[in-house]
């Protein structure tokens, strides 16, 4: 091992490694935010209302989250070219040229297409599929007598929702969501292939650099241990926290 | 946009694609038999009074669970080379290429050998104490006891959690891609590279996975109500 | 006098099992009316239907002289035409379950003021002031940070009555409201319940214990196969029964 490596790249590490909390915690953050209201539609008893969240579920949770990436990567261009022509924009047109009047658009289009973005949407999407799942799950794990004592009460549907049974299950929904923001954590890793400088790019580059591999991934590796315990540690305390009322002591 | 011929070159690379389906299908099998093998014996050590072994086993699966895939895999992959190249030159021999495909199971397996382990460990926990009595009190050997009566009822208990690793592993087949190993995501990387429409050929490896994961959901239920034990979802 | 509640020819089924056939009833004000039957008679049904926590498939509900409005829909199956109407009446009848029914969640504060807060809108600082009361009547007032996890099933149960009469109903229901706890603790939440009948509160109370029945109520409905067998004062009617199937459910 030859520690100098590692000790020279600090910042490019430092750096990565705010790369990936950054991109991790905006996706987890939308995802959740997508997620409740996919699963309480989830649960509606209605199939054309479900039929297309389980759509979405199911191709997200079935498909690799590399494969998302680049259908996102690949795809977002063409989706974004289609919405410009829409709008009037000509394909023939350097769209430079024809954004050039329109600062915001041209931001916004340059924004769009960027491979941080691409990663963003595509690890969003992911996590909120699988965060859909959980919290259906505990939603479906209310316990019956405490819905029908919301219901007795003279609660409407949406009231009991937001009082009784959301608050309930999110309590049950936190272990498994623990595992998905440390799945999700792990996940983020493949940034590094459609060039982003993350945690894993940062590493990568430096392996190609001083074609030291030890050094570079093992560095990479202890940072995300480190991520991992953190978070085990952290939603340990939460657990403890939130489950105060169902433990016996 | 979106109509048939821009579909229609897609037939030309079907057979090159399938080609790359049946790598992915390899590896995943490939991996799963060795990380079954690596899970049962990191749950057997986990389990054992030997301390060292405890050690060993409980750093094996922290580690591995704390790290990501693509890390541990390019660790391996790079790592693994500049070892083969190291020795290689120490023994006077031409440059051997590490094979990506063992490289590739071999990583997999590695990785999914520590959620196994886990796996496993709770299942030889599930098993009900009194059954390996019974079998002693008859005169069972320690053996007969552990291959007739233990794992056995251990494989019933293990099998929903198998099954949840399985369908995650392979999905990690994927990363396989990166290590320069000819997967179905790889060959598609090329199609689309070279005709431009890569959007259509990765379409064509989600569905594909979609096939995979659905087909794999319908056996483990089929296999798990035969075996009828109440769902354990990990 | 009008009635706090009246039910005219309540009908339910499960499928083809015909669970309530033909029920009436009316409470006035300070009755405590004693449900009694085996299991299966139909009287928890009967209870469940009165807050339409169970659709009746016909029969009329007034509750405080507000009858309860239903419609047929297309499938032929009887439906509230206003839940809003239904909601409104839900509050006026607070139900009192077998299992508490508690919110895990929640301590027993938080259990007593949610539905006062949320529902009536009742401003929470009364809410409280209500409920530390309520609680303290039925002896829990050290518990209200608790959660219901933390308690014996009769705190469990003497919370949910809390819970109950922080609502201030009109009508209250008790199902079944001590046949899940231990015996020794069936005591503590009877006396809870025979407080509430001494400070003159209309319930409904389906039941399987006898003493209460006949010491406590202003009347006993006899319940079999989902019909009205025995209905009366309960000095009358446990000791003179006129229904050969009750006679033989009070010597069994």
């Amino acid at each position: 091992m030859d520690w100098s490596i590692i000790i020279d790249n600090l910042a490019s590490y430092r750096s990565g490694f705010f790369i990936t909390l950054q991109l991790v915690s905006i996706s987890l953050f939308i995802g959740l935010l997508m997620a409740i209201p996919l699963a309480v539609i989830r649960t509606s008893k209605n199939h054309f209302v479900t039929a297309p969240v389980r759509a979405f579920v199911y191709f997200f949770r079935g498909t690799p989250l590399l494969v998302q990436l680049y259908l996102i990567y690949h795809g977002l261009p063409i989706a974004l070219k289609f919405i410009l022509n829409f709008y009037g924009f000509d394909e023939s047109q350097n769209l430079n040229e024809a954004l050039k009047d329109t600062i915001a658009l041209k931001y916004m289009w340059e924004f769009f297409k960027e491979a941080y973005f691409c990663a963003l949407v595509a690890f969003t999407l992911n996590t909120c599929a699988y965060t859909t799942e959980i919290i259906r799950g505990a939603i479906e794990g209310t316990p019956f007598g405490e819905i029908e004592a919301a219901v007795s009460c003279g609660m409407s549907k949406l009231k009991m929702m937001r009082r009784i049974i959301l608050p309930s299950a999110f309590r049950r929904a936190l272990p498994s969501y623990g595992n998905e923001v440390i799945f999700m954590l792990h996940g983020s890793a493949i940034a590094s292939i459609i060039t982003i400088e993350d945690l894993t790019g940062v590493a990568r580059i430096i392996n190609s650099k001083y074609a030291s591999p030890y050094e570079a991934f093992i560095a990479a590796g202890i940072l995300y241990l480190c991520l991992t315990f953190i978070l085990v540690g952290g939603f340990k305390l939460l657990e403890k926290k939130w489950f105060a009322h169902l433990r016996r002591d | 946009m979106v109509n048939l011929e821009y579909f229609s070159f897609i037939i030309d690379y079907l057979p090159i694609f399938f080609e790359g389906a049946i790598v992915t299908i390899n590896v995943a099998v490939c991996s799963l038999v060795f990380a079954v093998s690596l899970g049962i014996l990191g749950a057997l050590a986990k389990l054992s009074k030997s301390r060292i072994l405890n050690y060993i086993a409980q750093i094996y699966t922290t580690v591995i669970r704390g790290i990501p895939d693509l890390v541990l895999m390019l660790l391996i992959y790079f790592g693994g080379q500049k070892l083969v190249n190291l020795m290689t030159t120490a023994m006077d021999i031409g440059y051997v290429d590490i094979n990506p495909f063992i490289a590739g199971f071999l990583t997999i397996g590695f990785i999914f050998g520590a959620y196994m382990a886990e796996t496993f460990r709770g299942a030889f926990l599930a098993v009900d104490k009194g059954q390996l009595e019974a079998g002693f009190a008859y005169g069972m050997s320690k053996a007969q006891v552990f291959f007739k009566i233990m794992f056995p009822q251990m494989a019933r208990h293990a099998l929903p959690g198998l099954g949840n690793n399985w369908l995650v592993l392979v999905k990690s087949t994927a990363l396989v891609s990166i290590i320069g190993l000819d997967d179905m995501v790889r060959k598609a990387n090329i199609a689309g590279g070279s005709t431009q429409k890569p959007f259509a050929f990765y379409f064509l490896v989600a569905i594909v996975f979609l096939v995979l994961t659905s087909i794999s959901i319908f056996i483990l239920g089929k296999l798990e109500r035969k075996y009828s034990i109440g769902v354990r979802k990990v | 006098m009008k009635s706090a509640l009246s039910v005219e020819g309540l009908y339910k089924s499960f499928g083809n099992l015909e669970v309530l056939s033909g029920v009436s009833l009316t409470a006035n004000r300070g009755d405590v009316i004693a449900i009694l039957g085996s299991s299966g008679s139909g009287k928890s049904t009967f209870l469940r239907c009165l807050n339409l926590l169970e659709t009746p498939n016909k029969g009329k509900i007034v509750v405080c002289g507000e009858e309860i409005l239903m419609k047929t829909n297309k499938r032929g199956e009887n439906l509230p035409q206003d839940i809003k109407q239904v909601e409104r009446i839900r509050t006026k009848l607070s139900m009192v379950f077998q299992q508490f029914n508690l919110w895990s969640h929640m301590n027993i504060l938080e259990n007593v003021i949610e539905a006062p807060v949320s529902v009536l809108k009742v401003p929470k600082k009364e809410a409280i002031e209500k409920a530390k009361m309520y609680l303290n009547k039925v002896g829990i007032y050290d518990k209200l940070n608790s959660y219901p996890a933390h308690l014996s099933g009769g705190q469990q149960q003497r919370a949910a009555i809390a819970r109950a009469l922080a609502m201030e109903p009109e009508v209250m229901l008790f199902d079944e409201a001590t046949s899940a706890l231990d015996p020794e603790l069936v005591g503590e939440v009877l006396q809870v319940m025979k407080d509430l009948v001494d400070e003159g509160r209309t319930m409904l109370v389906v039941t399987h214990e006898m003493g209460f029945a006949r010491d406590v109520s202003s009347e006993v409905i006899f319940l079999h196969q989902g019909k009205i067998e025995e209905q009366g004062d309960p000095k009358v009617v446990f000791d003179n029964p006129s229904s050969e199937r009750f006679k033989q459910f009070l010597s069994s």
